[in-house]
Order: C-alpha cells, then structure tokens, then sequence
C-alpha cells in the first residue's frame, strides 16, 4: 500500500481498492508539546483506534458528516479520501491546556458557553492560534466554510458532551480536523479519541493523553477505562439540538427600495439626519432538529433561488447561527 | 369553453371575474380552487388567475402560490397554447412561476394604489387585444406591487418581439413618466409570453366591463381571452 502521509502518530495510506478512499493506521507512539515528549505504549493505537470507530459512528448517526466508512483491522480504519483544511478546529467548555499557559486562566473555570478557537497546522511556528479574520485573510478558509467548521465543531460539543454526562464524565476540550471530500463536502477528518479531547471524571481527574503530558499513571489503563464507560453511555438517550441558519434576502443594488426609503424619510422626522440609506429586505430563521451538513446547505442554496429570494430582484446570504 | 377561474387562499376577485366572464357568449367560467390540484385542470380550456392577496402575499406577491401543485397544470395548459390570463395577483404569480419574465417589485410610492389609469393599447395585434389595437382604454388599478422590473435583456426582447401590449398613459395616450402610477419599467402595464397565449396584467379588465362600474373598456380583453379559447 502506499503511503500517502505521515503524521506524529498516524499513516495515511492508499486504499488498493479505491482511489477516493484512505486507510488510516493508528501507531502506538504518543506525542506531546509538538512532538517534544514521545513515546511508544504498546496496544495505544488499538485504542485510538476503536474509540474513533466507536465515535465516528456515534456522530454520523446523529447526522454529523465525517469521513469515517468502517474498521479495517485493530489499529486501521477505511476512511474518505479528503482534502485536509490547514486548521485545527478547538472547542472548549472549561479552561485547560494552551488556554491557561495564554491568559494565565486557572484550569478548570468553566466557561459560560463552548468556546471554538482555531489554530493554523504549522509545525514550524508551533500550531499558533489564528483569528477568523486572519485565517480569511491568508487564504486557508473562506469566510461561509469557516462559519460552517464553527458550527460543526458545537454541534460535536454537544452530541459528545451529552453522551459522556450520562457516565459523569466531562468533556473539558477537544481538536477537530476537517476536510474536503471529492463531491465537495466538508467532513471531520483526522481521528476523535483521548489524543485529541480532554475528559475529567467527576473529581477532574484526567482521563485523556494529560495523563502522558503530565506523568500521572497508566495511558493505555486511563484509555481503555474511558472507552469502557463510554461505551455504557446510551446514544438513544442523546436528543437532536436544533440548529439554525439566517437567510438574508436584500434588494439587489440598482433596484428602487420604497419600504427603505419612507423608513429612511421616517427616521428624518424623528431627528436622525445622518442616515444615508435604508434598504429593507427580509430575514428568514430556519431551525433544524439535526446538524446542519454541506448537504443541507446545497438544498438551502436550491430553496434560496425556488422560493425565499426572487433572484431577478434580490440577492442572498446565508449565516449559521452559532 | 370551460374557463377555469382559479382560487387560491385569498384570492379575492374570483366572484367578479366569474361574473364578467358569464356574460360573453361561449364562455363557461367555473371556480377551481387550487386545493384541488392537477384535478381541478381536467377539461379546461383556458384558465383567469385573478387578483387578490394569495396566501396574503407572505415571502413575495404571488411566490407562494406559484409553488402550489395546480400551477404544473397551468404550466402544461400555456405549453399547449391555450390562453392563459393572469390579473393583477394573477400577474404577479405568473411571473413567480417564471411564466412570463420579470417581476413585480412595490409601488415606487411605497403606497397601495387604487385608481383609474389609462392604457395605451399596442398596435400589434396581440390574441387579447383583437380589434382594439392602437386604442387608449380606461380601467382601475389596485396594488401595492404593481412596479414592473425585468433585467435589460428582458426588456430588450420585449420590445423587439413587441410583447407590451399595455402602457400606461394619458387620456391623450402620451407615454410618459408623469403617468405611470406605480414606477414600471417603460409605463409596462401588462406583457405577453413569446408565444403570445400568456397575458399578464396589473389593471383590472373585469371591474370595466360593464357601464355603470365606471366603464366598459376591459370587456374586450374578456371577450378576446374567452374567443380565444374556442
């Protein structure tokens, strides 16, 4: 097989089967502080592996686009072939790791919502944060798929913080990468196991790769326990999250806007000289009860053009609340 | 000639359109409301989509309605060349359907208007307009969405393929800004389908058709439509 890539501690090979699948190999190295703490703990990527099989299968049964396709063998997974976004996607509930070194923050305040923070893959520079702004602006995502990766991630936020509350375990943080597959859609890439997520049990005790960062007992032990109660947790019991999206219907420029022009007149009246313009167009607020995907927003661009907007006179954009 | 008047929730003109219609010679209006579908369209020879406020022009004048199952059969109805007449709501859901091209954006005014206009009536003969080409008539409006944009290609094959068949104007039939009511792209007041069976129209034919509403000038639209489809 051949071997398309080589992280820290998976391979990326060619499925032999098909050119737009990949088999993703678990190694038993561990990794820390940019590869500056390593290790090899025998029987680790079996683990990492059949944790991201276990919760691939949870996400996508909740409507979450991954590239997960199935478990090859212990430590390989049969996964889409996708083009890997330069970010890495991170969510938080509560303070921890690089957040606390940054601010100073006292680990474990919880925040009063998730917090999604980017941070652009670049060995060189270390994986630094990165603002919406900068990662628009240096080209790595645009605007509307960044918008999307935000939502994903805190649609994940949620359908695994539910399923590990129900066995008192708490999701502290974790690392999404996403990418592009062939037909164009945005799925989760990468792996979802204790080496890219934070879990404390009820007394914050580390149940995740801080065990290795910090010296503090078995890893292969605290990951197989993990999985163990994870595993106990029912997926049934985790309702859907409603989700919304923003269509924003504008007359287009050039066309005459009477409803803004007597609500700018009217505006005059009321004292407010400075008001240049106002053009009134229209909001619509679609809730779903399951996570937005790229397929969906295909259909809300075909809904955008059939019947929300009137595309001869108005023009429109679509914002994911968030 | 069965006419099918049709009726959507709102549509409030059905009564006055039926009753214009049953006094030409030939015709058979009946009511189809658009809750019966495709069923409603079996024998029909022609179809009045009249004015009113369909689903009480929520989201676009018209956009909702357009999207109803009956319209497929309005579709295969104006493919086959039968006459198609859409007043005013109607108009406006004719070109939601994208039957005829353009849309209609609000009154410049940002008013609803209701009143009397003048329409200049094209020279070219048109199925609708047999025998008063060339004339000036008096009918009423009454909208709050009458200003008809399209795109500048639209605009251009209208007037190349002489699809205007109404203007607005003045008594004396001048075609001037002075005497559009609602800010429509050259005075348009109703336009026609390259075929020339699909008319749609802001003015209503049927509240002049006879002397003591004020005038019967839209009669003869009618009486066309309804000759139309023999």
């Amino acid at each position: 097989m051949t071997l398309i890539n080589e992280g820290k501690v998976k391979r990326v090979l060619q499925d032999p089967n098909s050119s737009e699948r990949v088999i993703i190999e678990f190694t038993d190295k561990v990794t820390a502080g940019d590869g500056e703490k390593k290790e090899e703990f025998t029987g680790k990527g079996a683990v990492a592996c059949e944790m991201s099989n276990y919760l691939f299968g949870y996400l996508e049964g909740k409507g979450i686009d991954t590239h997960y396709v199935k478990k090859l063998t212990d430590n390989q997974l049969l996964c889409k072939k996708v083009t890997i976004y330069p970010v890495e996607v991170v969510c938080r509930n509560k303070a921890a790791g690089s957040f606390c070194r940054r601010y100073g923050t006292k680990k474990g305040i919880e925040f009063s919502e998730p917090l999604v923070e980017f941070f652009v893959k670049d060995d060189a520079f270390h994986d630094p944060l990165i603002t919406a702004g900068a990662i628009n602006r240096l080209g790595l995502v645009n605007r509307q798929d960044l918008e999307f990766l935000r939502s994903v991630a805190l649609s994940v936020n949620y359908y695994l913080r539910e399923l590990l509350q129900q066995r008192k375990l708490i999701l502290v943080d974790f690392k999404l990468e996403f990418g592009r597959t062939e037909k164009g859609y945005i799925v989760i890439a990468d792996e979802i196991s204790p080496d890219s997520m934070r879990i404390w049990d009820s007394s914050s005790t580390s149940m995740d790769k801080d065990v290795f960062r910090e010296d503090k007992g078995d890893l292969i032990a605290t990951y197989q326990k993990v999985f163990e109660e994870i595993k106990k947790a029912k997926p049934q019991d985790v309702g859907p999250r409603i989700e919304r999206m923003q269509v924003i219907v504008e007359p287009k420029s050039g066309i005459k806007n009477p409803p803004g022009e007597v609500t700018k007149k009217a505006l005059e009246r009321l004292g407010f000289a400075d008001v240049h313009e106002v053009r009134m167009g229209k909001i619509f607020t679609i809730s779903l009860k399951r996570p937005i995907t790229s397929e969906i927003l295909n259909q809300l661009a075909i809904m955008n053009v059939k019947l929300l907007s009137n595309p001869i006179s108005e023009n429109h954009k679509v914002r994911i609340e968030s | 000639m069965t006419i099918a008047v049709l009726r959507f929730p709102g549509t409030n003109n059905e009564n006055d359109v039926l009753r214009a219609l049953s006094m030409i010679d030939g015709a058979n209006p009946i009511l189809v409301p658009s809750r019966k579908g495709l069923a409603g369209l079996e024998e029909v020879d022609a179809i009045v989509i009249p004015g009113g406020f369909s689903y009480g022009d929520y989201l676009r004048a018209g956009a909702v309605a357009s999207v109803e199952t009956i319209t497929e059969g309005v579709r295969d109805l104006a493919e086959d060349g039968k006459p198609v007449l859409g007043i005013c709501n109607g108009f406006q859901i004719l070109t939601e359907m994208g039957l005829l091209p353009g849309v209609l954006l609000p009154n410049k005014s940002a008013r609803f208007i209701c009143k009397w206009v003048y329409l200049k009536i094209s020279d070219h003969p048109t199925m609708f307009t047999e025998g008063i080409e060339g004339s000036i008539i008096r009918v009423p409006i009454a909208h709050a969405e009458g200003n008809y944009y399209c795109s500048e290609e639209e605009r251009e094959s209208l007037r190349d393929e002489l699809r205007i068949p109404f203007q607005y104007c003045s008594a004396s039939g001048e075609l001037d800004l002075a005497f559009n009511p609602n800010g429509s792209l050259d005075n348009i007041a109703g336009i026609i389908n390259q075929k020339g069976n699909v008319l749609g129209m802001m003015p209503h034919p049927e509240r002049a058709s006879r002397p003591v509403l004020g005038s019967s000038d839209g009669l003869a639209i009618l009486e066309n439509f309804v000759r139309a489809t023999k």
